[in-house]
């Protein structure tokens, strides 16, 4: 059992979905591949989750469910996610429920609760449209006041289980005139409106996830009864832009995933594949770009195990962090996947030959990721339009500002302590300026000084990081400036240049993510997360994306980080700064038997 | 009956302030900004009105609905809702002040009292 608490349901979903490499296990790459060939949907594989009563883990503890924070949420979809993303995001729709959660009537959660836990229900989310995209305020499906009731017309598409789906979150506009209270959010029990007055849009051909009931839905004067809509009229907007701020930040967790099974599936060739007489993971060059993906997933663990854990603490914020994770971590993943796999050769491309031709799936299937639950513009869009604020704020901070940011980071950020229940009602439209992990910057440089006189950490690397922390925060006060002289403007007409510079931020917030959770947890997660070379490393990496830098920082470090890599692999251990058990191997048990012929014949 | 004077002229000193601040942002002449108009109207949308609330939240040194333009969307309406509820005392007529200030808190001026905020300076200098 992992001794974190909250690791420890996601490593029973592990062991219990057994090694996706065994062509027997649930959920096994070759099935997974077979059915995204025939573009079938995960019946029989969704059925085996919800007899796993992971469902559970989708209503909160408050409603009859199982789910407390987001920080055992996610690693149980990352679980998933690493065998299959269609399963993986088939199963996660049920995640809109928070909309419920967070605006809905003890008699709407308890209904819903029951339709989760008991009869295998699941929803979907009708936002978009096909004529409007992402302008949510100008989607043209109506929804008309009648007596106990409205009148639903329009259609919502493209929407990920549209069909399959029994209660349909929609987005409705209420008032003619448009407008942020122009829209009413419903939440629609199919079996309880006419069959004849609505029809679902045919399954949408799709470049990944190809087993995807995407498809859409349709309403023709449709009567939708008073107790469907969600809190009030004209408070649609609200829930919505409140929900999203919960999705984007679980949209991480798919990724991750997704960027464990690349960079393992890699290394199962890398490590075998033997070319000049050298495996290919014996060549520098691969060996870099390898090592540098796995500091790719330790850096966005950090940004996403502090968001998750965030949540919880600072709920008020995350208009700001949810638009940093759902950027960031998405993006810097698919550029790793893409890095990868020129070290895979050629099999990258191939449907059947290696691992069952795994890796192209998840090539496919991860583009997705940055797109849906706004994508990486809207995203960056959200931030910038905060970042006078975000500014302001920290040119204000005092001293009692700074002790009121040092607990919350440090519950936050520190594993062992609970992090406390999540409380939706506690999400705001926007920041009010604070970030505290970029805002408490300081408050790690200082911690790291203080480790100065600490017997137990290598000075050394201590002042490298101190020195890469100190770049840090140059760079955000060079951010600062620039937002505090330019002209703001308001509207969707941003220059591409502060889309560059919310990149920038983004990046600026991972690095302090990564600085405070090395500060919090160097007691907690083993020699190597100790050690700090991999965050030497991390830090380097990032800021050389921002300012010119050598291109190596240590030989030393960059061997440790591979031996590490090379242990988590044939341990079979997650690549991540909490690194669970995965379930035991084929292959690793094949290489033993390899290596054990090869020892004999050398003998 | 002073109540409601002093409700009333508040309530013009956040119209004019609001005229101002949409002005600025939108690049429009405040001549022709109506305050019986939606904001929306403006090319405020919105997301961007509930940035605005920020700025507001920062003048007045209060924390504000953030739905506040969404739920009250003209200037009218909105400046209405902010005399009835909130002390205003921390705005003036001269209110264009917040970028006066701005510039006054860069270059070094420390603060001698509680108060935060940029709302709360200019108090501060307009009483000395």
């Amino acid at each position: 059992m992992h001794p974190l608490i909250q690791y420890r349901v996601a490593q029973l979903l592990e062991q219990d979905l057994g090694d996706p490499n065994h062509l027997e296990s649930t959920l096994s790459f070759k099935k997974v591949i077979e059915l995204d060939e025939e573009e079938a949907f995960p019946e029989a594989e969704l059925n085996w989750l919800y007899n796993w009563h992971l469902q559970d883990y989708y209503v909160p503890v408050d409603c009859g469910g199982k789910f407390t924070n987001f920080e055992e949420f996610l690693a149980l979809v990352r679980v998933l996610s690493r065998r299959d993303q269609t399963t993986g995001i088939a199963f996660t729709t049920m995640f809109w429920s928070f909309l419920c959660w967070m605006a809905g009537t003890e008699e709407q959660k308890q209904k819903l609760a029951q339709f989760m836990i008991e009869e295998h229900g699941t929803m979907c989310l009708g936002y978009s449209e096909r004529e409007h995209g992402s302008d949510l305020v100008n989607g043209g499906l109506t929804a008309t006041k009648v007596p106990g009731g409205y009148l639903l017309n329009g259609e919502k598409w493209p929407i990920n289980r549209a069909t399959r789906s029994g209660v349909t979150f929609v987005l409705a506009r209420t008032d003619a005139e448009g407008g942020a209270k122009g829209l009413s959010l419903f939440m629609i029990d199919k079996r309880e409106i006419s069959n004849s007055e609505y029809y679902n849009l045919p399954k949408i051909l799709t470049h990944g996830i190809r087993g995807s009931d995407m498809s859409g839905i349709g309403f023709n004067n449709c009567f939708v009864p008073d107790s469907m809509l969600l809190r009030q009229e004209g408070d649609g907007l609200e829930i919505g832009l409140k929900g999203f701020q919960i999705t984007r930040t679980l949209c991480a967790a798919f990724a991750q995933g997704a960027a464990d099974t690349a960079l393992r599936t890699t290394l199962n060739f890398a490590l075998k594949r033997v070319v000049y007489n050298k495996t290919v993971f014996a060549l520098p060059q691969p060996r870099k770009t390898l090592v540098d993906a796995f500091l790719d997933i330790l850096i966005c663990d950090c940004e996403t195990i502090g968001a998750a854990r965030g949540f919880s603490v600072i709920p008020e914020q995350f208009s700001v962090w949810s638009a940093v994770v759902k950027y960031f971590v998405p993006t810097q993943l698919e550029k790793m996947v893409n890095d990868v796999y020129v070290v895979l050769g050629s099999r990258f491309y191939m449907r059947d030959e290696h691992d069952c031709g795994i890796f192209q799936k998840v090539l496919r299937d991860n583009s997705i990721i940055s797109m849906f639950d706004g994508s990486t513009v809207v995203n960056l869009h959200a931030l910038m339009l905060q970042f006078r604020q975000l500014t302001k704020y920290r040119a204000k901070r005092k001293p009692e500002t700074m002790a009121e940011i040092k607990p919350r980071l440090a519950t936050i950020f520190s594993l062992q302590q609970p992090a406390p229940n999540f409380e939706p009602e506690k999400l705001e439209l926007f920041s009010r300026g604070a970030d505290d992990s970029l805002q408490g910057l300081e408050i790690a440089l200082q911690q790291l000084e203080d480790l100065r006189q600490e017997s137990n950490v290598n000075q050394e690397t201590l002042e490298k990081l101190i020195n890469l922390g100190k770049l840090v925060l140059d760079e955000l006060n060079v951010h600062d400036e620039l937002i505090a002289q330019s002209k703001f403007e308001f509207g969707h007409e941003q220059s591409p240049e502060l889309f560059e510079i919310a990149k920038k931020y983004c990046t600026l917030h991972a690095a302090a993510c990564c600085l405070h959770m090395w500060i919090y947890n160097r007691q907690l997660l083993g020699e190597f997360f100790a050690s700090g070379e991999w965050l030497v490393l991390s830090l380097h990496r990032l800021l050389r994306t921002i300012r010119p830098m050598p291109y190596l920082i240590s030989e030393v470090y960059l061997e440790n980080v591979a031996q590490e890599l090379v242990r988590l692999h044939r341990e079979n251990k997650l690549f991540s700064i909490v690194p669970i058990q995965l379930a035991q191997s084929e292959i690793n048990k094949q290489e033993d038997q390899t290596n054990a012929i090869t020892e004999l014949v050398h003998v | 009956m002073q109540l409601q004077n002093s409700s009333m002229s508040n309530q013009v000193v956040i119209q004019n302030w609001l005229i101002k601040q949409l002005a600025e942002q939108l690049s429009l002449d405040s001549a022709t900004i109506s305050i019986t108009e939606p904001l929306t109207r403006y090319g405020l949308d919105s997301i961007d009105a509930v940035t605005m609330v920020g700025d507001i939240e920062d003048v007045l040194d209060v924390e504000l609905p953030s739905t506040l333009f969404w739920d009250y969307p003209t200037i009218e309406k909105s400046s209405q809702f902010l005399a009835q509820n909130y002390d205003l005392s921390n705005l003036n007529n001269k209110a264009d002040d917040a970028h006066v200030l701005e510039e006054l808190e860069e270059t070094g001026i420390e603060a001698t009292n509680s108060s935060k905020g940029w709302g709360g300076l200019f108090s501060r200098i307009k009483g000395a």
